[in-house]
């Protein structure tokens, strides 16, 4: 079923223009991705064995349905490695801001996810409206934004907007830093 | 008729003041984030869940009927107004759409995408009012052994249909179900696949989970293969619908609506089909198909129709199920077991105002979005024009907001991060992300139903086929997950939405003539 080993839509038949080592890196990663996925399927089926049954309980008890997904996993990951293995290639989701020939800009992602986390970790410390801000302006700049300064200034404003509206109107708990408690304390 | 008495009460319940404002908010901010480039309909619902925890169940479903609606609208007008469509649903609404707002005809486009949404949606909706009386009467027979035979067949559906891989829709309902096991046994009180971390213990949260494979995943995505540059959005100050363009856009509204809500309420839904079907019909009918392919108003009103008359058949196995079918619906679903009700056979009696009235609001905010969405179309095109990086920071803002409302604890972001991260991965290999999030949610649900089947049973698999509801539907569900794979063996793989547009035919052809253009090709099938 999978001879033909033109790419399986037609936006991506229509790019020969596309490096085909882009295409080679693109598949050995969705292999690892069916391989992981198999990994996973095995580890529900081995550590469905370690779930502890209540003597109590009747024939059908908390591991059946784990074997069962874990089985199917294993099957499906298999059978996805296999026809990747043969050049099978999904089409990458399209979307409005997406340019689906750029190559993948990691650099990006990481920087973005290492954001994500300092802010997460920095809520408890700095507050929500500060990390939320410094996040916003990493995340702007990685996205190619002009200056961080800016950016940090539009997130901060946004961020004690929101803050404002959730905290002080919607009552949702959202440490906001010693500040902005402070300023508006009298609320 | 009681179904309409009980829609009159319902009407009653949500027009006072305080509700029509709620309705009126949710209406503006759904379609405002629905408009919004890079989300869906199903990440709007999503995002836009933690505002209305603080609220009262009533007040929370009246803003959530809102925003569902005005998510919808907002995708469309995205779609045709800015020069690279977008997500599936209206996929086949961007097709003639974009065509036409680049013709200079964006607003005669929008407009009767508008009027054609207000159509659907509201015979749709009351249709829903009327049916789901009768499903639930129907449904009460069920038997646990029916039900897990349902999960069943949605789990195939949403894996096979949506997305373009069938083995790639699996792969993501694995991870889903998956997701779905972590936490703690509702049937035995035990701990599965926790890791030893106390708030895994709990079970993973839907609402995290879909922001983070919706929301974190798309701004990752995007920020992986950003198209530079300004944006282009197309104009849409001149023209109105014509006389000629009503004429030729009504029977299709009608037909749209014909095919959206019986297929949305199918537990076998989503929007694509019937959106992808009303555009073929169009097509095969309109009396001027040479305009097809340069933006004709049939190819707009019809899929538009479509979309929102499947999103209101989505709620039918919704409310009197409890069976998600679609991402949002999935959501929705989380939103309802979030106020601790739990949709179902017995939802009707047991929460029967609160439903009536989520009716009368859809209708409500139906009808609000025909009066406010054309004035407002110039604030749309505002917001379409929004700096790529600042909208997706601001995105990224409000994922990790909603996520951390929820229980205000920082780990929960850490799991935001980690699921954005296989989203990302999932977006990138073409894996679709709706299945993982059904998966999730009917998950348990399937699991239940299945053990309680087998328990009356004394774990003889042979009950789970007892009865020829059951039968039928399990046969069903086999004949969706074998017959696209036969398909593809005979014919090849499915056409794609641009080969829809250059020829208009729906059907299965061969890979070696998936070429870009109509012309010069011959159907082998």
């Amino acid at each position: 079923m999978s001879t033909a080993a033109g790419p399986p839509t037609e936006r991506a038949t229509g790019q020969p223009a596309a490096p085909p080592a882009a295409g080679r890196e693109r598949n050995t990663g969705e292999m690892v991705m069916s391989l992981l996925l198999a990994a996973l399927g095995v580890y529900l089926l081995v550590d469905a064995g370690a779930i502890a049954v209540p003597g109590s309980s009747n024939t059908v008890g908390p591991r059946f349905f784990p074997y069962a997904v874990g089985g199917l996993t294993v099957a499906t990951g298999t059978a996805l490695a296999i026809r990747t293995l043969r050049g099978d290639r999904g089409p990458s989701d399209d979307s409005e801001d997406v340019d689906l020939d750029a190559p993948t800009d990691w650099r990006a992602v990481a920087v973005i996810a290492v954001a994500f986390l300092a802010h997460a970790v920095l809520i408890n410390v700095i507050g929500w409206p500060l990390a939320a801000a410094l996040m916003f302006a990493a995340v702007a700049w990685a996205l190619g934004a002009v200056g961080v300064v800016r950016p940090f200034l539009i997130g901060l404003t946004a961020a004690c907007i929101v803050w404002i509206v959730f905290v002080k109107a919607l009552n949702v708990a959202l440490p906001g830093g010693v500040v902005l408690e402070y300023l508006t304390s009298w609320f | 008729m009681g179904a309409l008495g009980d829609l009159a009460g319902g009407f009653a319940d949500a027009l006072t003041p305080l509700n029509l404002l709620f309705a009126l908010l949710g209406v503006l901010l759904g379609t405002a984030v629905g408009v919004l480039p890079g989300i869906g309909p199903a990440m709007t619902v999503a995002l836009l869940l933690p505002v209305t925890y603080v609220l009262e169940p009533t007040s929370a479903f009246i803003m959530f009927a809102g925003i569902y609606y005005g998510g919808m609208y907002g995708g469309s007008t995205t779609s045709i107004l800015l020069n690279t469509p977008g997500e599936s649903s209206s996929i086949m609404t961007a097709l003639e759409g974009n065509k036409m707002a680049k013709a200079g005809r964006g607003s005669a486009a929008l407009a009767t995408a508008a009027i054609g949404s207000f159509v659907a949606g509201t015979i749709a909706t009351v249709l829903l009012a009327l049916v789901a009386p009768t499903v639930v009467d129907l449904a009460i027979g069920i038997t646990a052994a029916d039900y897990f035979a349902l999960a069943v067949i949605a789990f195939v559906a949403v894996a096979t249909v949506l997305g373009s891989s069938p083995l790639r829709g699996l792969a993501s309902l694995c991870i889903g179900l998956y997701l779905g096991l972590v936490g703690t046994d509702v049937l035995t009180g035990q701990e599965r696949f926790a890791l030893g971390i106390p708030q895994l213990s709990d079970g993973i949260d839907v609402v995290v989970v879909a922001v983070a494979l919706f929301a974190v995943g798309e701004a990752l995505y995007v920020a992986s293969r950003l198209r530079r540059g300004s944006v282009q959005v197309l104009d849409a100050s001149a023209g109105w619908l014509t006389r000629q363009d009503m004429r030729r856009s009504w029977k299709p509204w009608l037909r749209g609506t014909a095919l959206g809500f019986p297929l949305g309420a199918l537990p076998a839904g989503g929007a694509e089909i019937p959106t992808f079907l009303s555009y073929a019909a169009e097509r095969k009918l309109t009396k001027h198909p040479e305009e097809f392919g340069k933006g004709a108003i049939e190819g707009v009103a019809g899929p538009e129709a479509a979309n929102n008359a499947s999103a209101a058949g989505v709620l039918v196995p919704l409310l009197t199920l409890g069976l998600p079918t679609s991402a949002t619906a999935a959501i929705l679903l989380a939103a309802f077991q979030g106020y601790g009700i739990q949709p179902g056979p017995t939802l009707l009696t047991t929460e029967g105002p609160l439903v009536w009235t989520l009716i009368a609001s859809l209708l409500i905010g139906n009808f609000m979005l025909l009066v406010i969405n054309l004035p407002l179309v110039g604030v749309w095109v505002k917001l379409l024009r929004i700096p790529r990086p600042y909208l997706y920071a601001g995105i990224l803002v409000f994922a990790s907001l909603g996520s951390f409302a929820v229980n205000a604890d920082p780990l929960d972001l850490v799991i935001l991060l980690v699921i954005g991260l296989l989203g990302f991965l999932m977006r990138r290999y073409g894996w679709p992300v709706a299945p993982a999030v059904i998966g999730l949610i009917l998950g348990p649900i399937a699991e239940t139903n299945l053990r309680r089947a087998l328990a009356i049973s004394d774990g003889d698999l042979g009950v789970l086929v007892d009865t020829w509801f059951s039968r039928i539907v399990l046969a069903l569900a086999l004949i969706a997950l074998v017959g696209p794979i036969v398909l593809r063996l005979v014919k090849g793989p499915r056409s794609t939405p641009e080969q829809l547009q250059a020829d208009g035919h729906l059907e299965h052809r061969d890979r070696d003539e998936a070429v870009p253009t109509g012309a010069d090709r011959e159907d082998r099938s």
